[in-house]
């Protein structure tokens, strides 16, 4: 009996292969940590400005990154395409940025 | 053998009812190409927002304007929600009707926080600090950039809100699944959005402003 039950569990377990909550909430507490550092930096003050801007930045990517990864999967097997697409649109986007600048202040 | 409610479970929903007909895998396909697009679009309201930051006129500046609690406040609100979608994707695995259905609700209800959090601080510039959208360069830009990134996050309550009215008629089924899917896709694509914004508008105008 205790046999069959443990064998009942594992195949059920097996057949539906479901991800626990823990990736997402890992990747959530990662998230609420960039962002507190973000927001302490600028809070507190007094820190040299290029090197906040740079810190802020690279906050903004990693959690970008993490949220893409994780809870839109992207990091997830067979998403050639939506990686494709995305980094698309965000290299257009970036060009956008870069051209608009250059265009309006050099 | 299998306990009747795991069969139950198994028999209803495939694994990941949004994968299993060739149409929900193209809804899936369709709006990542779709969400590359809209990447594009808040490029371009970003460029626009990052060439004429400085140009207040008379208006205060960024960092004279902006309030950090507020700001901190929006964007826990908005990093829960985005968990909260995950979570009813999660619920939709298992065949949960009623639990898929509890996140998606708190998650409209988390927009909603959001939402009311921006309609305030807007009030607060236009009333309180009589800057509105022709006030300087600055301010035309400021208020595009984040009221279309409200303006979206109003079309996804209403968009996920719908969605929950057609899961209690119609059930959770290979059609319905796809769409609560995509819906969630378009909710964490809020998200990310809105890290650039409190980035890119809200820190570093407090920073550089």
């Amino acid at each position: 009996m205790t046999n069959h039950d443990l064998n009942d569990g594992s195949a059920v377990k097996h057949r539906h292969r479901h991800e626990g909550p823990q990736k997402h909430i890992i990747a959530f507490v990662f998230s609420i940590i960039l962002t507190l550092i973000a927001f302490a930096t600028v809070a507190a003050g007094g820190v040299n400005i290029a090197f906040t801007v740079l810190l802020l930045l690279v906050m903004a990517v990693l959690q970008v990154l993490v949220q893409l990864g994780y809870w839109m999967h992207l990091k997830d097997k067979g998403h050639m395409m939506p990686i494709l697409f995305m980094a698309g649109g965000f290299f257009v986007a970036g060009l956008a940025i870069i051209a608009a600048l250059y265009w309006m202040w050099w | 053998m299998t306990t009747p409610h795991a069969q139950q479970a198994s028999s209803a929903l495939p694994h990941e009812p949004e994968k299993a007909t060739l149409e929900g895998r193209n809804k899936v396909l369709g709006f990542w190409l779709f969400l590359g697009g809209e990447a594009v679009l808040f490029g371009t309201l970003f460029a626009t927002f990052l060439t004429l930051r400085n140009q207040v006129a008379d208006g205060p500046s960024a960092s004279e304007l902006f309030s950090l609690p507020i700001t901190a406040a929006a964007t826990f609100i908005l990093l829960v929600s985005s968990l909260t979608s995950v979570f009813a994707i999660q619920a939709m695995h298992r065949g949960n009707r009623t639990s898929l259905v509890r996140w998606l609700g708190l998650t409209v209800l988390l927009g909603l926080a959001f939402l009311a959090l921006e309609i305030y601080e807007f009030a607060e510039y236009i009333i309180h600090d009589d800057y509105g959208m022709t006030t300087s360069a600055f301010s035309s830009a400021f208020y595009t950039l984040v009221g279309f990134h409200g303006a979206h996050v109003l079309f996804g309550i209403l968009w996920i809100s719908i969605l929950i009215g057609q899961l209690f008629k119609k059930g959770l089924t290979v059609v319905t699944a796809p769409k609560v899917y995509v819906s969630a896709m378009y909710w964490h694509f809020i998200d990310v959005v809105w890290v650039f914004i409190f980035t890119v508008v809200y820190l570093l105008g407090k920073v550089v402003g």
